[in-house]
Order: structure tokens, then sequence, then C-alpha cells
């Protein structure tokens, strides 16, 4: 399919038959079987599937940690798997933001200090790293945790720090890999709601991974994913 | 390259990394071979430092010998030594005997040097070696070693006999027996085992007349204004003299030493430095581990946006700051093994002046050992942290957020 047949104004990623397989010993396991979507600029969109189905490597890929067999990803019409290693690090640290289901917060840097990491790898200034990241802990209602270290935190808590630390960058995109997968309910709740404050708030795109149906449900586009296709 | 060095800092000052595990015997094992390098090389600095002080103190920064034949007209002889180099500071004539001493019924060969009494304080520095009495020399005054004086169990003010054979043309023998008696006016450390076991310092004149040489003399010691010029002065004097004349350093003087000092000192520099480099393999190791903890970390910082270049400056990084920290720590360390061995020294006898020409050594940190010993560690540290640091950055995301 030509390049020029697809709405890059509009679209902010673009997917051409996306493959993925991966081999362990003699056989290969083919997880996502040639995969072709589009998403557009400021949309909140779900992939929904059961374990295993292939949704957090479609959001992998999406989000440039892993590269596909075959097929093409194209981020505002720019062919991204070009890109070298360097460039794409770059390119992820400048458009996108990412939470996942475990916090992955560095144990021996406090609340503050995670979150300032993307702006200090963008090479930003330190003093003013710092204050954005204060704007996000206050926003975040954690001005007080700023000092804290991860394991002084609770999950809910974690999991809000993991987001400002996705966003201090003001990416384009935010990727989510079940962001509430090991929340209790209150807590998934407010994150849940968060995540759709900050799309509307910031204009952000938004690609949620869930298998969580009531969160799903709260989504305008939801892209059922089963053995590899979309359903 | 200060994210790297933040990144690596945080992560290299965790309980699980530095303080963890094998981790601090690794680290002391670092810390303990840079050390013994400090130490061992301030051992042999201090032994080139100690031997070259002593020849200076005692012989002059030069020696100017005439070939074959004893110098005869002092004035003349100075003269032409002054005309030739500017750098000459002051100089004194000097003489060599080999004698016998005899006290209480035993005798030992020695060797008597002569030296102008008038001059020899201001081209010789003989004084700060005084150990016991006065240093007086005159006609019939001399001053002898510390090992002489042990043997002989000599004080200050006491006589000694010097006998020297003189060849004659007259009677059966062909010789004749010339002795004189001295008092001992002081016991010296000659900074030189054999020196104090077999040197005895005199007047020029009493040497001249036990020996019946008239006015003649060996040769010149030689003070220079700049000490560190001797090897130029030398060459331009043997130069300028020709080949009748030999000209000294204290280089010369012991060339075998010296010359075997150097391999000595690159020698126990590499086996030495076997320690370090076993010790940065150990840290090697314990970075494998840390690592392999730090799969979660590394594929979030990749996530971040750090690029597999920059992971691999990180664990470099760490190298460099566990290098360098090993580094300071064992420098400090070895200056107190200097200081250690000093002490030490005050109290026994570690070193065979026999074997070794001297039996005390002052121990001298170069700031060039040390920068070479730091270059070295640095650089086994970077190559011991490549290959996890290499094995960190090619780590897939994927597999890393797994382990989370």
């Amino acid at each position: 399919m030509d390049n020029t047949s697809y709405n890059f104004k509009k679209n902010i990623i673009e997917v051409q038959n996306l493959t993925k397989n991966y081999t362990t010993g003699a056989s290969e396991l083919e997880v996502l079987k040639g995969i072709s979507f589009s998403i557009q600029r400021g949309e909140a969109v779900c992939l929904l599937g059961a374990s295993g189905a292939g949704k957090s490597t479609l959001l992998q890929i999406l989000g440039t940690l892993d590269r596909p067999t075959d097929g093409k990803v194209f981020y505002n019409g720019e062919d991204i798997f070009s890109l070298n290693d360097e460039s794409l690090a770059q390119f992820r640290n400048q458009k996108m933001g990412f939470v996942f289901q475990f916090h992955h917060l560095i144990q021996e840097m406090n609340a503050l200090e995670n979150i300032m990491l993307p702006a200090l790898i963008a090479g930003d200034d330190v003093s003013a790293s710092r204050e954005e990241a204060l704007k996000w802990l206050e926003f975040m209602g954690l001005s007080d945790r700023s000092e804290h270290f991860p394991h002084q935190l609770s999950g809910g808590e974690l999991q809000r720090v993991a987001i400002a630390r996705a966003l201090i960058k003001k990416p384009e995109v935010l990727f989510a890999d079940e962001p509430t997968g090991n929340l209790d309910s209150a807590n998934s709740q407010k994150i849940q709601e968060l995540f759709f404050e900050l799309q509307n708030k910031l204009g952000l795109t938004l690609v949620v991974v869930t298998h969580d149906m009531a969160f799903a449900n709260k989504f305008p586009r939801v892209f059922k994913v089963k053995d590899g296709r979309f359903a | 390259m200060r994210l790297n060095f933040w990144i690596a800092y945080r992560l290299l000052f965790s309980r699980q990394v530095l303080f963890g595990g094998s981790a601090p015997l690794s680290f002391l094992g670092l810390i303990l071979g840079v050390a013994a390098l400090v130490a061992s090389m301030a051992v042999m600095s201090g032994y080139v430092e100690t031997l070259k002080t002593a020849m200076t103190d005692i012989t002059g920064d030069l020696q100017v010998v005439k070939h074959g034949k004893l110098a005869e007209n002092w004035e003349s002889f100075s003269k032409k030594l002054k005309e030739q180099d500017s750098r000459i500071e002051s100089m004194m004539r000097f003489g060599y005997a080999q004698a016998v001493l005899a006290r209480k019924g035993q005798v030992s060969e020695v060797l008597f040097q002569g030296v102008d009494e008038a001059e020899f304080k201001k081209v010789l520095n003989i004084e700060k070696r005084v150990k016991q009495g006065k240093l007086q020399l005159s006609a019939d005054q001399i001053a002898i070693g510390t090992g002489l004086a042990k043997k002989y169990d000599v004080q200050v003010g006491e006589k000694i006999y010097l006998v020297v054979p003189l060849a004659t043309p007259f009677g059966s023998s062909g010789f004749k027996r010339q002795s004189k008696e001295f008092v001992v006016t002081a016991i010296i450390d000659f900074g030189k085992n054999d020196w104090n076991q077999r040197l005895v310092l005199g007047d020029l004149k009493a040497l001249q007349l036990l020996t019946e040489i008239g006015d003649r003399f060996t040769g010149a010691f030689i003070k220079l204004n700049d000490r560190d010029s001797a090897n130029e002065t030398a060459k331009n004097l043997l130069e300028r003299l020709g080949p009748s004349y030999s000209v000294m350093t204290w280089y010369d003087v012991n060339r075998n030493i010296f010359e075997a000092v150097v391999i000595e000192r690159a020698v126990i520099f590499l086996v030495v430095l076997l320690i370090v480099i076993v010790a940065a393999f150990n840290i090697s190791s314990t970075l494998y581990v840390f690592i392999r903890q730090k799969y979660s970390d590394i594929a979030i910082l990749k996530t971040l946006g750090l690029s597999p270049r920059k992971i691999r400056m990180i664990f470099l990084s760490q190298g460099l700051i566990v290098g360098a920290m090993g580094t300071v720590i064992g420098i400090v360390l070895g200056y107190d093994l200097c200081f250690g061995f000093m002490y030490l020294q005050e109290h026994y006898a570690l070193i065979s002046g026999s074997v070794y020409k001297i039996d005390r050594i002052f121990t001298e940190v170069r700031f060039i050992d040390l920068f070479v010993i730091g270059m070295a560690t640095q650089l086994i540290c970077l190559i011991a942290t490549y290959f996890p640091a290499y094995k960190g950055s090619q780590l897939e995301v994927v597999e890393g957020l797994k382990n989370g």
C-alpha cells in the first residue's frame, strides 16, 4: 500500500500489515498476524484481549520497544523502524510515554528523581527538570512524597509517580500496558479516571492495553485482539 | 556524560552492589593492589634516592680523576676545570688510599678518603650524617663509619691506627710499612653499607703525609649549582678535558645497581599489577550479577529513551567510579604502608646492607608513579567492566520488563 493513501495529518499512527514471530527452539510462534490499523491524534484507544492474545506485543511494537518481524509502523508519516537504535531511543524520549502494570520505578532514586529521569535523559536543564517534576508531583497530589523512595510509597502512589514520569516530556502518545492490573479496585478507578482526565487536558493520544472489560468499555474505540489478529 | 555518572553513581551505591555480596571483598582487593603498587614503587624510588643522596653527600655531584697517575698542581687543575663549565659551583681535591685499620689486636682493610679540610664543607654534605661527635679533620683527627665503630667498639675521642704499605725499591720485601695514630672525632652514617664498614674520612694532608705522595691528589669532587644537570655537565667536561680524564656522576659509580633497579621496578610493577587485574575482574563478575539483577531498570531506562550506547556508558562509568575510588583509597593506604615501613625500619633490620648496599631506605612517593598507577588501574577497570557493560546495553527491553 502506498504511504500517500494515509491521512498523516489526522492520523498519528499508521500500522501496515504488522507481523511478529518469536522463535522458540525449533518452532516459530506467530504472535501478530498481519495487523493494519490507524490511530488519530488525540484519540483514546483500547487494545482488549485475553492473556497471550498479542496485545502487549502490539503495544511494545507501537512504542518502538520491539521491532516487528514484518510490516511497517508510521508515526506522523515517518517509518519509525527505519531509524537506528540511537535515533529510536531519542524519538521515544521525545514523543512517547509509557506506563506498565508494575511501576518499574528505579529503587535507588526517590519519586522526584524518577520523574525527572526522562527530562535529564533528553539533556534538559536540571533545575528546570526539577521544577517540572515538582509540578507533576503536585498535580498527582504527591507533593509531600517527593523525597520518598519507591519502597516507601503505596501501590496507587507508585503508579501515579510512574504516570508523572511518563508525562514529564509532554509526549504525543501515552502507552499503558495493564496500568491498573496491579491495583485494588479503588485505586484502579482513580487511575482510570486520571488517564481520561489527562487525555482531555493535554490532548494526549492514549493507547491502553487491558483485559479489564469495565475499563475497556470507557474507551470510544476498542480493538479486540484475538490470536494475533483484530477480532 | 554528567547524567551517565549520576545514574551510575545512584545505582552503584545501592546496598546490593557496593556493599552487598562479594563486592566489598573485590573492592578491597583493588584497594590493596593499588596500595601495594604505591608502596613498592615508593620503596624502589626511595632506594634510588637514598643511594643517590649518600653518593652526592660523600663524593659530590661529580668526581673528576686523572687517568694513570695522581694529579699534581691543584691551582691549575681547579682553574682548568672551572673554565670548562659554568654549572660548577664549588670543588675540592681529594685522595684515596687503601689502608689497614688496627685496634686492640684486630685489623681490617679500610679505604682512607682524604678531603681538603678547609673546603670539604662547601662541596660535600657530610655534617648532617654525623651520628656521634663533631666533624673535625686534621693531621691526627679522623672520622669513621658507624659499621667500623661498632665492629671495633670505637667511641668518639678514642684512638685507632692506620697502616699503609708503601712500595720501595729498597729492602728485600719491596715495601715498607707506614703507620699513624689518629683520634676519632666523629662517627658517621655514610649512607652506604660498604662505606660504613670500611670508609675512613680524614684530612688530605694527613693522607699525603701517610702515603708520602707530597702535594699530589687523586682528583676533584665537584658540586654543581644545578644538581639535575650532572649528566650533561659530566658529558661536557669529558668532551672538553679529553680521554686522559675520567668524569663520573653518582649514577656512573653505581651504574650496575641503578640499571638493575630500572628492570626490577618494571618487573615488580607488573607482578603487583596482577593483584589489581584480578581484583578488577572480580569487580567485573560482580557487575555481571548486578546487571542481571538490574534487567528491569536497564529496560525502563531504555524505554525512557536511553540508547544502548548510553547504557554502556553508564556501566563503564561505574567502572571508572570504582577504579577512581580504589585508586584514591589505595594511594592513601599505600602512603600509610610507606610510613609503616619507615617505622619498622627504625626498630628492625628489614634490609640486609650487605645485599642492597644500604641498610635503610627512605620511601619516596613520586607523582609520576601515582599517575601511572592511577591510569593503569582505570584502564584495567574500564576493560574489566566493558564486557558486562556491553552485555547490559544489548538487553532486549521486552525481556527486561518481564523481569520486573
